[in-house]
């Protein structure tokens, strides 16, 4: 047989593979439209929910309504003490406005007299 | 090109409008939430890319599952598919080409390995392999060739495609794919007279 017989008889056989097309078994095609539906129903109903804003993410940080009330009952306190002490706490606005150092130097503990000695 | 697929006895119950799309105006649709086009994407690509695969494996359950796992990819990337800028069955062929090279990687060596052993008194391997190659002389021929030149020749001549589209699918150029089919044919002509002499038959 030459090697043109061969060249034909190639032809011959792609041909055949030509004409005999295998074809999706019944069972294939139900996986394919399987995953197509699965893909399609996700793109649908994504399982992450989109990014929210902000103050959104915040809320739900602190806890939601719940959260939110204890927070502003904390604020509503620290107001109300802030203007009206209860007596058995000291005064801040004293603590910050005192002129009298030398009580805060001697409260260090350290020896002062050399402070004198300048004078 | 001639769509080899879409036989009418195929379609069964498919909205025939679908039917007229291209595939472009489909995996669109389908991005777009229409079941119903699936099918007919399924219908018309898939037999092409079953077909490569089993051309490239030569086992029949390995190509389906690639051509599952294309068909997968192919309803993954529709919402990023841009129509006109490539053919979605160049696409397909692609991806259905890389998925049965994995495969072969992972299974080397590949030689005969889908050829079950013989139960004890029944025909002896040789006996087996004379009956498939009597069977399917070009598909034993084609599993001995270098993957892209089976690749090339099974694009070209088993697929009928432009060699334009088969280098834009292998990712080299016309004239590559010219000498890759030219070298495959040669050596499979070479491979089916030496199997004619060893085992002995002059039909087809």
């Amino acid at each position: 047989m030459t090697m043109a017989d061969e060249d034909l008889k190639l032809d011959h056989l792609f041909a055949d593979a030509r004409r005999d097309r295998p074809t999706l078994s019944n069972d294939l095609v139900v996986r394919i439209q399987t995953d197509a539906e699965a893909v399609r129903l996700e793109a649908l109903n994504p399982k992450t929910p989109p990014r929210r804003n902000v103050w959104a993410r915040f809320f739900e940080t602190i806890g939601g309504w719940q959260g939110f009330g204890g927070l502003v009952a904390a604020s509503a306190a620290g107001v109300w003490i802030g203007f009206a002490a209860p007596t058995f706490l000291p005064d801040p606005a004293n603590l910050l406005t005192s002129q009298d150092t030398s009580y805060l130097v001697a409260d260090l503990g350290f020896d002062t007299s050399f402070l004198e000695n300048t004078e | 090109m001639e769509d080899l697929t879409s036989h009418p006895q195929d379609v069964r119950g498919v909205d025939v409008a679908a039917n007229d799309l291209s595939d472009d105006m489909l995996l669109r649709r389908f991005a777009d939430g229409d079941a119903g086009v699936a099918r007919v994407l399924t219908d018309r690509l898939g037999p092409r890319s079953f077909s490569v695969a089993l051309r490239m494996l030569g086992n029949r359950a390995e190509a389906e599952d690639v051509t599952q796992d294309a068909m997968m990819r192919l309803w993954q990337m529709a919402p990023e598919w841009v129509p006109g800028t490539a053919k979605v069955s160049t696409w397909l062929y692609r991806v259905t080409l890389n998925l049965c090279v994995d495969i072969r990687r992972k299974k080397k060596p590949d030689s005969l390995s889908d050829v079950p052993e013989p139960e004890d008194g029944k025909a002896s391997v040789v006996d087996r392999l004379q009956d498939e190659a009597r069977k399917d002389a070009l598909q034993l021929a084609l599993a001995e060739l270098p993957e892209r030149q089976r690749q090339a020749v099974v694009l070209r001549h088993i697929e009928e495609l432009p060699n334009p589209e088969i280098a834009g699918i292998m990712g080299i150029s016309v004239e590559a794919v010219e000498s890759l089919t030219a070298r495959g044919k040669r050596s499979l002509a070479a491979i089916l007279a030496d199997r004619r002499d060893e085992l002995g038959y002059d039909d087809g």
